[in-house]
């Protein structure tokens, strides 16, 4: 299943919208049997640490057996340099 | 010849210098400045926050009247008035100025709430790239904002010392230096008390400010703390930067050289700033 991140905005900050979009991403993937959490980020111009720190703890407490994977950050350095500092990538 | 020698450019170094002859019990005197940079400014405007209450506080405005034009167009007036400056908030709205004399700073912002902070994040993206950033800087910039804005509300939501709540952002580039410095400042808790609930060893703020810096968090049973270690990182190794933090009467600077940290006039809050250098 895969989430267009760019749908919870272009600029994503703070843990509480963090903990937003987890709600928000429930709803979103109700019944997917997918086996992976793709989080797609084009378009997503800023990803700061508090949020991506909550948002994938967030899914992964959910989803416990499912992986995230991440996409869609390839041409935005502030993006990877964030998901590699948290030790996402 | 002594007033002519207090004429000062009001930087990081020259505000502590001359912080007794700026800061007089109630009154805060700035007859004698010549510029503001944003660190000074919002340190400022905590200063009148914490007086703000006192039924004799008085700002002294700049005697230059090219000083004064300075603070109108970072639209201090605003923030007087919501502190009850009432005559000097006069004196500034009486001065006329074309909001495009200076592209080169960004106003004095004062978020009272998260939302309104998260929502003028897209401004200051657009403020970076109209100072001249890439985009890539851009990004980082931002990030770096957000960062110092969300720890403001993440340690001080429904703590709040006084009635006067959020943060206050200003900036200044300095074009021909290649240079960017982002004040953000909060009347709120301060590292100390934040953290001394997690950490209940810790003497004074300086050790509170380190720790912080560390990435602790006062949080208990919270794993964060990234923010202030992502901010040092990137302000270092992306921008050539430094991070100044003042919390209580602690200040600590780190630059690419190491850590410095001094025992300064005491503040209400916490006053952060990110200085980048680009190319």
């Amino acid at each position: 299943m895969t989430l267009q991140m760019l749908k919870f905005g272009n600029i994503l900050n703070s843990r509480p919208a963090g903990r937003e979009a987890v709600l928000r991403a429930k709803q979103i993937m109700n019944g997917s049997t997918d086996p992976d959490i793709i989080l797609d980020f084009s378009g997503v111009e800023v990803l700061t640490p508090s949020f991506a720190d909550e948002f994938t703890k967030g899914l992964k407490d959910i989803y416990k057996n499912k992986t995230i994977k991440f996409q869609g950050f390839e041409k935005n350095n502030v993006i990877s340099d964030t998901l590699t500092a948290l030790h996402l990538l | 010849m002594l007033r002519y020698l207090l004429k000062m450019n009001l930087d990081l170094n020259n505000f502590y210098k001359h912080s007794t002859k700026i800061i007089k019990g109630s009154i805060i005197d700035l007859s004698d400045i010549e510029f503001i940079h944003p660190w000074s400014i919002v340190m400022i405007c905590l200063l009148l926050i914490e007086r703000s209450a006192m039924s004799d506080k008085k700002l002294i405005l700049p005697t230059k009247q090219e000083t004064k034009s300075y603070l109108k167009r970072m639209h201090f007036e605003k923030i007087l008035n919501e502190l009850e400056y009432t005559e000097e908030t006069k004196t500034l709205n009486a001065i006329g100025i074309t909001t495009h004399l200076n592209l080169n700073v960004q106003e004095i912002t004062h978020c009272l709430y998260r939302d309104e902070f998260n929502a003028r994040l897209g401004h200051f993206l657009s403020m970076f790239t109209n100072f001249g950033l890439n985009e890539d800087d851009a990004h980082r910039a931002t990030a770096l904002v957000g960062e110092l804005g969300n720890n403001v509300f993440d340690h001080n939501l429904g703590n709040w010392p006084t009635n006067v709540v959020g943060c206050i952002i200003a900036a200044q580039h300095y074009p021909r230096l290649r240079k960017i410095e982002i004040s953000v400042g909060d009347p709120g808790v301060g590292f100390y008390r934040s953290l001394k609930v997690a950490f209940p060893k810790i003497q004074n703020d300086l050790e509170a400010i380190k720790l912080g810096l560390a990435g602790n968090t006062g949080r208990i049973g919270e794993v964060r703390g990234n923010g202030l270690k992502l901010i040092q990182q990137w302000t270092i190794q992306n921008f050539c930067g430094e991070v100044m933090i003042h919390s209580g009467e602690g200040l600590v600077i780190v630059a690419k050289e190491g850590m410095k940290e001094y025992t300064v006039n005491k503040i209400l809050g916490t006053l952060a700033q990110f200085v980048i250098n680009y190319n």
